[in-house]
């Protein structure tokens, strides 16, 4: 029976009886949660086929009897660790991918060491890339190598590409990759020329502490860590939300620091003069143009980005001097967009059925 | 089917997100502000400097204790990644040779696939 005010005095005692199991289960779960660590993240098969101080270079184990001719070089944003796209089995990018038949080396990044402090941008996309490109193709044996950056990792693929024009990429993927720094509006705030002293800061603690990279991240949403804990409370009950909280909290909250000369010119490069949106971007004395770039591109982007918003990635695709490009805005978050149960839906099929006729 | 009006799990669950994005919505808001900005970096600005002279304390600190300094430990790190440099490209070597001898396999032994798979869509496979 309904009362006037439409609750259903029926359904109570259920619902009284499901909150007590739950509560039950909350107490039993908490213990568990705390006694217990998480899942194991990134633990498809692979080989380390280069390493050279922050930089990794892996291959993963092929997962197919048969693989496409071009290989593909995931480039991983500085910020973070690659793991996100490597999750857990059933929730991996990557074996996705190796399932679908692609041949995955990943370029992954681990802490830079006090004396790598003096790591420029120039390391990064002259050298560091380019080696890895070199080392694909030794492996592979096959000149063509696609590219895929994520968020930075996307900055430094444009970069990359933007300046070796004659090859030999073959394809270009970007996963919320900004160019406008302007519309990053936090960061932008944060790194104000006229109070952020970046000489100062990177002269006195050389590279910059995952601590600051960390906090600047949760000042975008200062609640939701607060938020999220109480949702993990309330689903404490559910495994696969908690397994779900333990990859992603865990891989936010593995934050890397930043090579100290690196972030000095991401900071007046590009939050101050956002010369990768103003055609003005040089790299080593080398101009990097983004309508440089002619080879077939695709720009995915997630509609509730609050890292990347839409309007600092929005411009990417006009400027890209390919005829093949395309831009696809898909529901999610940042990370949402590449990883978890959305992504599989989502970006994941249509990746694969954009790059796969791409690969012969 | 339970609404929330007459549901107090799913009124405190609205609630909550309320909250938070209302709250997220206020501090970003209240962080777009240059005097934000400057606080924020004033307050940054003497951490890092406390750092750095905390830093060179410590150092004058293990000189006293006849510990190694920072250097020495650089040093030993630098040499440390130059052998593993080297065991790398030993590596790489060995691959090379073997895929010039015309052994097609990866570093676990195991034969490489062949590189012919074509698109679903050409051979009118389904996904």
């Amino acid at each position: 029976m309904n009362a006037p005010t439409g609750l259903d005095f029926a359904s109570i005692p259920e619902r009284i009886q499901s909150e007590v199991q739950r509560a039950i289960q909350r107490s039993i779960k908490g213990v568990e949660y705390f006694s217990t660590s998480g899942p194991t993240l990134g633990s498809t098969p692979k080989d380390v086929l280069h390493s050279r101080g922050t930089m990794n270079l892996y291959h993963y184990r092929p997962m197919s009897d048969e693989i496409y001719r071009v290989p593909v070089l995931i480039v991983m944003a500085t910020t973070n660790r690659g793991y996100i796209l490597d999750l857990v089995p059933g929730q991996s990018f990557i074996e996705f991918l190796l399932k679908r038949g692609y041949d995955v080396y990943m370029l992954d990044w681990s802490a830079p060491r006090p004396e790598e402090k003096s790591l420029r941008m120039e390391d990064y996309v002259l050298d560091f890339i380019p080696d890895c490109v070199r080392r694909v193709q030794a492996d592979s044996g096959e000149q063509d190598v696609s590219v895929i950056g994520y968020c930075f990792g996307g900055v430094l693929s444009l970069l990359y590409g933007a300046i070796h024009k004659d090859g030999p990429m073959k394809n270009l993927i970007c996963f919320t990759t900004p160019i406008d720094f302007r519309e990053m509006k936090l960061f932008s705030n944060l790194s104000d020329r006229r109070y952020f002293d970046v000489d100062r800061l990177v002269d006195s603690v050389g590279n910059v502490p995952p601590e600051m990279i960390l906090s600047s991240f949760e000042m975008l949403r200062p609640a939701s860590r607060t938020a999220s804990q109480i949702q993990l409370w309330e689903n404490i009950w559910n495994d696969e939300f908690v397994k779900s909280y333990r990859m992603f909290d865990r891989w936010a909250t593995d934050t890397l620091p930043l090579a100290g000369e690196y972030f000095r010119t991401i900071t007046k490069d590009l939050m101050w003069d956002n010369k990768l949106f103003n055609d003005t971007m040089s790299v080593g004395g080398r101009a990097a143009k983004l309508e440089d770039i002619k080879v077939p591109f695709l720009h995915a982007v997630a509609e509730h980005d609050h890292i990347v918003p839409y309007d600092a990635a929005k411009h990417l695709i006009a400027k890209i001097g390919s005829e093949d490009k395309e831009e696809v805005m898909l529901k999610g978050g940042h990370v949402s967009l590449v990883a978890g149960a959305n992504a599989v839906k989502r970006l994941w099929p249509k990746l694969d059925s954009w790059l796969g006729t791409r690969s012969t | 089917m339970t609404n929330e009006i007459n549901d107090p799990v799913a009124m405190w669950q609205k609630m909550v997100g309320d909250m938070e994005k209302g709250f997220n919505s206020f501090a970003n808001q209240a962080m777009s502000s240059p005097e934000f900005s400057q606080v924020v970096n004033r307050a940054g600005g003497v951490a890092a400097g406390a750092q750095k002279q905390l830093g060179e304390l410590m150092e004058k600190y293990l000189v006293t204790m006849n510990l190694p300094s920072r250097e020495q430990v650089t040093a030993l790190a630098e040499r440390l990644q130059s052998i593993e440099s080297q065991i790398g490209e030993m590596k790489s070597m060995l691959s090379q040779m073997a895929a010039s001898s015309g052994i097609s396999q990866g570093f676990d032994g195991a034969p490489k696939p062949p590189r012919t798979k074509r698109p679903p869509s050409e051979n009118g496979d389904q996904k």
